[in-house]
C-alpha cells in the first residue's frame, strides 16, 4: 500500500474485459432497469407526499407501500447490481486475472434480479416487513442470500487468485463490501425475521443493521470505483494515500455504532444514542481522509470524474450533515422529519449513486470496447443528475427545517404542517421527475452502446479501448 | 496491506465488534424485560394484546404504516410530545415486550400513535378511526379499499360508518368495515401507555450539595 493503483493494470486486459463481459453486461443492464423502476416509484411518492389522495385508492401503491418498494427496488436492484458488477470488474483488473465462475455470476444475477421481483411483488400484496432497509418478505430473503454468494464466487477467485500480494484501496473497499453483506444480511435475517428478539430490540437491532449496511457495503461499493478511477483517470499518484488505511479501517470499525442516532430520546437504552453520538464525530475523520485523497477528481477531465467529484463532495457532506443531526439539540428539530431523508437522499443518491455513475461511465467503454454511442446522452444525464439531486436535497431540507419547527409548536396541527411544507414537497417532486428522466438518458445510452458491442464486437476492441 | 489473512480477520472484527457491543449489549440489558406486576391495582402491565388487535399489528405492518407514524414518545424536555397530547411519560422499553413487530418509526408526516387509545381528555372511539380511515383527513389518504360499499339487505348492518356529506352512500347502500379495517382499529385501540412504570418516571432531584448555601 505504498502507491496509488495507477499502473496496476491487468498483464492481459482484453481476456480481463472479454471474459467478464456477458456476466458483468447483465448486471450493469438489470441494475440499470431497477433504476428506473425505483425512479418511478420515487416520482409516485414524492407525489403523494404533497397530494396524498394520488392513487389512494389502489392498495397496491398506497403511500406506505411505495416507500417499501421504491427503497428496495434503489437498494437490492440498483446499487446491489451496479455495486457488485463494477467490484467484480475492479477485482478482475487489479488481480490482472480473467473473471472466472462467470457462469456463477450470470445464475446468481438471474435469481438475484428474480428475487428481488419477487420481493416487490410480496411488499405489494401485502406481506412487507415494514422494517427499513429489510422490507422484502422473509420468504424471499433466503434466494437472495444464495443468489448473492453465486455471484460472489468470483470476487473470492479474483481476490484469491490475484497476481499481486500488495492490495489496493479500491480492493480493500471491494473485498469488504463482497464479503461482509451476507454476514449482515443473515445476522438481520435471523434475529428479525426467522427467530425475531423481542420488543425494543428488534428496532436497535434493525438501526444496526441498516447503518451497517450504509457502512459496511453500499459506501465501501461505491468508493472502490471512485478510489479506483480517480488516480487512473489522473494519472497521479492519490494524495496522502498513506492515510487511505487509517480512513477504510476507521469506517469499518466504527461505521457500525453510529446508527442509534435515530433512536435518541426513545424508548431504547441512552447509552446507543450516546455511543452513536460519539461515533458519528469520529467518523469524521474518515470522511476528511476520503476527501483528501480523492480530491484530485474536482476538476479534473472527463465526465466520469465529474460525477465522481459530484459524489465525493456529496458524501463528506452527508457525513458531515449526519454528525450535525445526531447532536441531540438538533436533532431536537431535524428527527423524524424530512430533514432526515435529505441527508439520507444527499448521502445515497447524491454521494454514493453519484460516485457509482461515474465509475460506469469510465467502466462501460472498457467492458464492451467502445465508446459511449452519444455524448450528448452522457452530458444530459451529468446535467440533470446535478439539477436533480441539488434540487431535491434543498427541498426535502427546507420542507423538514419548516416541519421540525412546526412540529415543536403543539399549537400547529398536522394539517398547518401540510400545508406550509407543500411548496417544498412539490419542487422535491419535481427532482424526481427530472432524476427519472436523466437515468432514462442513461438507460438509452446504455442499450445504445452495449447493443453495437453485441452487435458488431471485434475482438481486439477491448484491447485499443484499454490502450486509448 | 499483504496479509489476507489479517485482513479477512480484521472485517469480521470489524462488524462483530459492533454487532457485539450494540445488538449483544442491548441484548444483555434488556433481553430479559418482564411485565411489571402492581400489587396495588392486582394486574400486571403491560397487558398481551387481544388476538384481534395482535392480527391488526399484522394490518399496521402490511399497510407500512410506519412510513408516517412513529410509536414513541419522547421524554419531557424533549420536543412537544407531551404538550401535543401523544402520552404523559415517555415511552419505555417494556411498553413494546408484547408487540411481535415493534413500528417505532422514524418519520411523523402524521401524529404519534404510542398511547392513542389512552389518549386524554377523550380517545377516539372505533367508529372515529373508521370514519378517518375511510374519509381520510388533511395529509392522510383515504384507505377506502379497507372497506365495501355494498347494498343494504334487510336491516342496516350495526357496523355500517355514520358518514355526513358528500360521504353518504347513495339510499339503500351502505360502508361496512372489512375484517382488516376492523382488526386494524382494534390494534390502534390497544395502543395504551398510561400506565406509569418506575422507570419511566422522571429521575428524583439531586438532593442540595452540602455547601451549597455558602
Amino acid at each position: 500500500m505504498t502507491s496509488a493503483p495507477i499502473s496496476a493494470g491487468p498483464d492481459d486486459p482484453s481476456a480481463v474485459e472479454t471474459s467478464g463481459r456477458i456476466p458483468l453486461l447483465l448486471l450493469l443492464g438489470s441494475a440499470l432497469a431497477w433504476l428506473l423502476v425505483s425512479g418511478l416509484l420515487a416520482l409516485i411518492g414524492a407525489i403523494q407526499a404533497h397530494t396524498p389522495e394520488f392513487l389512494a385508492r389502489c392498495s397496491v401503491l398506497n403511500y406506505g407501500h411505495v416507500q417499501a418498494l421504491q427503497e428496495t427496488a434503489f437498494v437490492y436492484g440498483w446499487i446491489a447490481n451496479v455495486g457488485l458488477a463494477l467490484a467484480l470488474w475492479i477485482l478482475g483488473r487489479l488481480g490482472g486475472q480473467p473473471l472466472r465462475a462467470g457462469a456463477w455470476v450470470v445464475t446468481g444475477t438471474l435469481v438475484w434480479n428474480f428475487g428481488v421481483a419477487l420481493g416487490l411483488v410480496g411488499i405489494a400484496a401485502g406481506d412487507g416487513t415494514a422494517l427499513p432497509l429489510l422490507q422484502m418478505p422473509a420468504y424471499v430473503q433466503p434466494i437472495l442470500l444464495f443468489a448473492y454468494a453465486a455471484i460472489g464466487v468470483a470476487g473470492v477467485l479474483a481476490w484469491t487468485g490475484r497476481r499481486r500480494q500488495i492490495m489496493f484501496a479500491a480492493q480493500w473497499y471491494a473485498v469488504a463490501a463482497l464479503f461482509l453483506f451476507p454476514w449482515m444480511f443473515s445476522v438481520a435475517q435471523v434475529m428479525l425475521l426467522w427467530v425475531p428478539v423481542h420488543g425494543v430490540l428488534q428496532a436497535i437491532t434493525q438501526g444496526w443493521f441498516a447503518q451497517s449496511l450504509w457502512t459496511l457495503w453500499m459506501a465501501p461499493l461505491a468508493l472502490a470505483g471512485a478510489y479506483y478511477v480517480v488516480p487512473k483517470v489522473t494519472g497521479r499518484v492519490l494524495p496522502g494515500y498513506e492515510l487511505a488505511s487509517l480512513g477504510f479501517w476507521c469506517l469499518l470499525f466504527i461505521g457500525g455504532w453510529t446508527g442509534g442516532r435515530h433512536l435518541i430520546g426513545g424508548p431504547a437504552p441512552v447509552w446507543i444514542s450516546t455511543i452513536a453520538i460519539v461515533t458519528s464525530t469520529i467518523l469524521l475523520s474518515h470522511y476528511l481522509i476520503v476527501f483528501i485523497n480523492l480530491r484530485g477528481a474536482i476538476g479534473g477531465p472527463g465526465t466520469a470524474l465529474k460525477f465522481i467529484s459530484f459524489g465525493l463532495a456529496a458524501y463528506v457532506l452527508g457525513g458531515f450533515v449526519d454528525a450535525l443531526t445526531s447532536m441531540r439539540v438538533v436533532a431536537l428539530t431535524t428527527q423524524f422529519t424530512w430533514f432526515d431523508e435529505a441527508q439520507r437522499q444527499l448521502a445515497v443518491y447524491g454521494g454514493v449513486s453519484m460516485m457509482l455513475f461515474g465509475t460506469l461511465y469510465f467502466a462501460l467503454p472498457r467492458l464492451t470496447g467502445r465508446s459511449w454511442a452519444s455524448p450528448g446522452l452522457l452530458r444530459g444525464h451529468l446535467a440533470l443528475s446535478v439539477t436533480g439531486i441539488a434540487l431535491l436535497v434543498v427541498s426535502l431540507g427546507g420542507a423538514g427545517l419548516i416541519q421540525g419547527r412546526e412540529l415543536n409548536d403543539a399549537a400547529k396541527s398536522f394539517a398547518t404542517i401540510a400545508a406550509d411544507t407543500r411548496p417544498w414537497l412539490i419542487a422535491a417532486a419535481g427532482a424526481q421527475a427530472i432524476l427519472l428522466l436523466g437515468n432514462l438518458l442513461l438507460a438509452v445510452n446504455f442499450l445504445w452502446t452495449a447493443g453495437c458491442c453485441c452487435c458488431c464486437c471485434r475482438p481486439k476492441a477491448a484491447t485499443e479501448a484499454f490502450a486509448s | 496491506m499483504k496479509n489476507g489473512f489479517l485482513f479477512f480477520l480484521g472485517l469480521f472484527a470489524a462488524l462483530g465488534l459492533s454487532w457485539a457491543g450494540i445488538v449483544l449489549g442491548s441484548n444483555a440489558q434488556l433481553g430479559r424485560l418482564t411485565p411489571y406486576y402492581d400489587a396495588n391495582e392486582g394486574q400486571a402491565f403491560p397487558a398481551p394484546l387481544p388476538g384481534v388487535a395482535a392480527e391488526g399489528q399484522l394490518v399496521y405492518r402490511d399497510l407500512n404504516c410506519a412510513a408516517c407514524h412513529t410509536q414513541q414518545v419522547r421524554r419531557p424536555d424533549f420536543g412537544a410530545d407531551q404538550a401535543r397530547g401523544w402520552g404523559d411519560r415517555q415511552s419505555v422499553a417494556r411498553d413494546y415486550i408484547f408487540q411481535s413487530h415493534v413500528q417505532l418509526g422514524e418519520s411523523r408526516i402524521g401524529p404519534d400513535l404510542t398511547n392513542l387509545g389512552g389518549r386524554k381528555p377523550t380517545a377516539p372511539d372505533a367508529g372515529d378511526l373508521e370514519n378517518l380511515l375511510y374519509a381520510g383527513q388533511g395529509g392522510m389518504p383515504a384507505y377506502a379499499f379497507l372497506f365495501e360499499r355494498r347494498k343494504v339487505l334487510g336491516q342496516v348492518s350495526d357496523q355500517a360508518l355514520q358518514l355526513t356529506g358528500r360521504l353518504r352512500p347513495a339510499r339503500g347502500y351502505e360502508v361496512v368495515p372489512t375484517r382488516r379495517a376492523q382488526e386494524l382499529v382494534a390494534y390502534l385501540l390497544s395502543l395504551n401507555t398510561v400506565y406509569d412504570y418506575p422507570e419511566s418516571r422522571p429521575a428524583p432531584a439531586a438532593p442540595p450539595q452540602e455547601g451549597a448555601r455558602k
